[in-house]
This record gives C-alpha cells, sequence and structure tokens, in this order.
C-alpha cells in the first residue's frame, strides 16, 4: 500500500520529531505500564519527561504532601498546593494529565511498602524516584522478583547517580551497598520532612541536576521499553555537576545479596525472569 | 604482611595514604576514609578504576594490592 500524506501532517502529529529517532518504538511506550515510586523533585521531572515522551499508562506512588521548599524544583506543584498541603502524588497525577489529553495516570497515596506485592507485576517497567535506602531495597527486590526492569535514581546537591537492575542479568541495585547503606537505611533524604520520623538534616538540592538525572532515568527506560537492552546503560552512572563529569561504573554482582544470591547458590542456576 | 595503599577524596581531590592487613575489608577502609575527612553521615562507596568495590570484600578478595589508588566517591540518596 502507498503511503498517504498531506501537507503539514507531520506538524500535527505529536510525536513527529520522535519517530524519527529509529529506534524508539512508540507504540511499545504508549502500551507501556510504568511504575513511577516517589513524586518529590526526581518524580516531577521524570513524570514530565515520561509523558512527554509518549508514555501514557503511570502510576504514581507517594505518601507525602507538597511543602513550599519544594517549588523551587517541582514543575507540577503550586503555591496553593503547598499551602493546602495536596498529596504529591495527586498533583503529579494531575499534571500528567494537563500534558497530554492520551495519558492515563494514577495516583496512589501511601507507602509503596504497603501497596500489594502484586503491583510489580502488573507493570512493565519501575522507576524509582525515592529518598530514602529502606524503600529502594523493598523496591528493588520486588522489582527483581517479578522480573522488572528497575531504574533508580539519586541525587544530593550537584550529585547524581542512576542504577539499573535488569533481572535476570547481572547485579541489583542492593549489591551495590555496603555498612555505610545499612547504617543509613532507615532515614529520609528529603527536602520536607514535617512527617518524617527519622531525619536527616535537609539535603541540598537545585533543580539543573534534577533535570539531569531524571532525563537519563527516562532515557534509559525508553531503550528498555523499546526493546534495545544493547543501548541501556550497564549498573550504574555517576554525575558530578560541578565539574560536568559523567562516569559509568561496574557494579559485580554479589553472590551473598539477598535479592537473588541466595537463589542462586542454593540451586546453582539463574532463575529466568520474563523482562521486557 | 601489611601494605600501602592511596584513598582519593572524590569532592576534595584529597587523598591519604592507608596501611592495610590484607583481611581488612572495603567497609573498613570506607569507615576510615569517611571518618578521616569527618564526612557527613550518608553512603559511600569505594572505587577502583571502573569498578565499584564491594563491601564485604577483603582487599585480597577485591584484589587490591600495594600503591593502588581507591577513591571514596558519596552515593546520593536523596529523590
Amino acid at each position: 500500500m502507498k503511503a498517504l500524506i498531506r501537507p503539514g501532517s507531520a506538524d500535527k502529529d505529536r510525536y513527529d520529531r520522535s519517530r524519527r529517532i529509529g529506534w524508539i518504538d512508540l507504540s511499545r511506550v504508549a502500551n507501556a505500564e510504568v511504575l513511577m515510586v516517589g513524586a518529590g523533585a526526581l518524580g516531577n521531572e521524570v513524570a514530565k519527561d515520561l509523558v512527554l515522551s509518549g508514555f501514557r499508562s503511570i502510576t504514581v506512588v507517594d505518601m507525602d504532601h507538597v511543602v513550599g521548599s519544594n517549588l523551587s524544583r517541582c514543575l507540577f506543584f503550586s503555591e496553593e498546593d503547598a499551602r493546602k498541603q495536596r498529596k504529591k502524588a495527586d498533583v503529579v497525577k494531575e499534571g500528567i494529565k494537563r500534558l497530554s489529553e492520551e495519558a492515563l495516570p494514577v495516583s496512589h497515596v501511601g507507602r509503596i511498602e504497603d501497596m500489594p506485592k502484586h503491583v510489580f507485576n502488573r507493570h512493565d517497567i519501575v522507576l524509582g524516584c525515592l529518598d530514602n535506602i529502606a524503600a529502594r531495597i523493598h523496591v528493588n527486590s520486588h522489582a527483581y522478583v517479578a522480573g522488572k526492569s528497575y531504574v533508580d535514581g539519586g541525587m544530593e546537591g550537584m550529585l547524581g547517580k542512576i542504577m539499573i537492575s535488569k533481572p535476570p542479568d547481572g547485579a541489583c541495585i542492593q549489591c551495590g551497598m555496603n555498612k555505610t547503606h545499612a547504617k543509613i537505611a532507615g532515614l529520609r533524604f528529603s527536602c520536607t520532612g514535617r512527617d518524617v520520623v527519622f531525619h536527616e538534616p535537609r539535603l541540598a538540592a537545585e533543580i539543573t541536576t534534577t533535570s539531569v538525572i531524571s532525563a537519563i532515568m527516562v532515557r534509559e527506560a525508553l531503550k528498555i521499553v523499546s526493546g534495545h537492552p544493547e543501548l541501556v546503560l550497564n549498573n550504574s552512572l555517576y554525575y558530578d555537576g560541578r565539574k560536568n563529569i559523567m562516569e559509568e561504573l561496574e557494579i559485580p554482582l554479589d553472590p551473598s545479596c539477598p535479592v537473588h544470591g541466595s537463589s542462586d547458590a542454593a540451586t546453582g542456576k539463574r532463575k529466568r525472569f520474563k523482562s521486557i | 604482611m601489611p601494605v600501602r595503599i592511596k584513598v582519593k577524596n572524590a569532592e576534595t581531590g584529597a587523598s591519604v595514604e592507608m596501611e592495610l592487613e590484607m583481611e581488612n575489608t572495603i567497609d573498613e577502609i570506607i569507615e576510615s576514609a569517611a571518618t578521616f575527612w569527618a564526612k557527613d553521615m550518608g553512603a559511600y562507596v569505594l572505587r577502583k578504576g571502573k569498578k565499584v568495590l564491594r563491601g564485604g570484600n577483603s582487599l585480597k578478595d577485591a584484589g587490591i594490592r600495594a600503591d593502588d589508588v581507591l577513591e571514596l566517591i558519596p552515593d546520593p540518596e536523596g529523590g
């Protein structure tokens, strides 16, 4: 069948410019079910990039409400949201819908730890925009067991990192942790925190680092969902915005890691998970 | 037999020499270096070249040799 074109049609297609990037599979992107955990600074930017990239089904999970100090980094939050202490997950959901009528966002106000385990099975990919290690460990292990790729972001001041777990192959997020992570696992590295029980001094944070880290997270999600694992970052990427240094570091698989090491050690073989 | 290695502080560029036994662990190096530089409480990792070293590994397990240069880098956890 011959293609039919009309003058100006390229400018009417919302995703025309994305289609020109050959490896992005916009059909798979539009049909992917995304679980985004955390709707703070990273979550705002990740949500924006997801929906503008063509993702539609996005589940947003967060327990917190908006406060004034979020407003320097969070696209979707307003002064009014802070005054009314609106829930971040709900505000981000509304923001996603404003950016695309095609989007089908769902918000869940609460802790990811309190959600049923099958929530991981129902999604195709997980993006972590979290502020504490305990939640990261929870999301990492459940995503891994469900066989779902997990893209995790973290930042402090001008420093940032992205880690990716791609079950059944390679290391997971927990393989890269050591005793310093264990010591602070119960703390939240947040800028809000009135409702935080175990609280750290407020972390330095600013929008440019948030934008860099979130953009890479969503770009890696596009590669994974489009079926191009060969393009996906291996393990981890560290970013230092003061010097504009970005470096990929290998995290070796830890045979004693509780997430996947035990099954390997006990049976001598790897579990096989379905992964997109 | 003790070996001497150098640990660099990725944030400041400073470095410190450490004398260690091959049975010492990566976790112990991280803790000693973080204490020496009075680092804030937080997560840190130690890298050798392009590889993040596993905390529980001994120097021997990690393949660390005399005069190696390791780098202590913050592992940012904020969101």
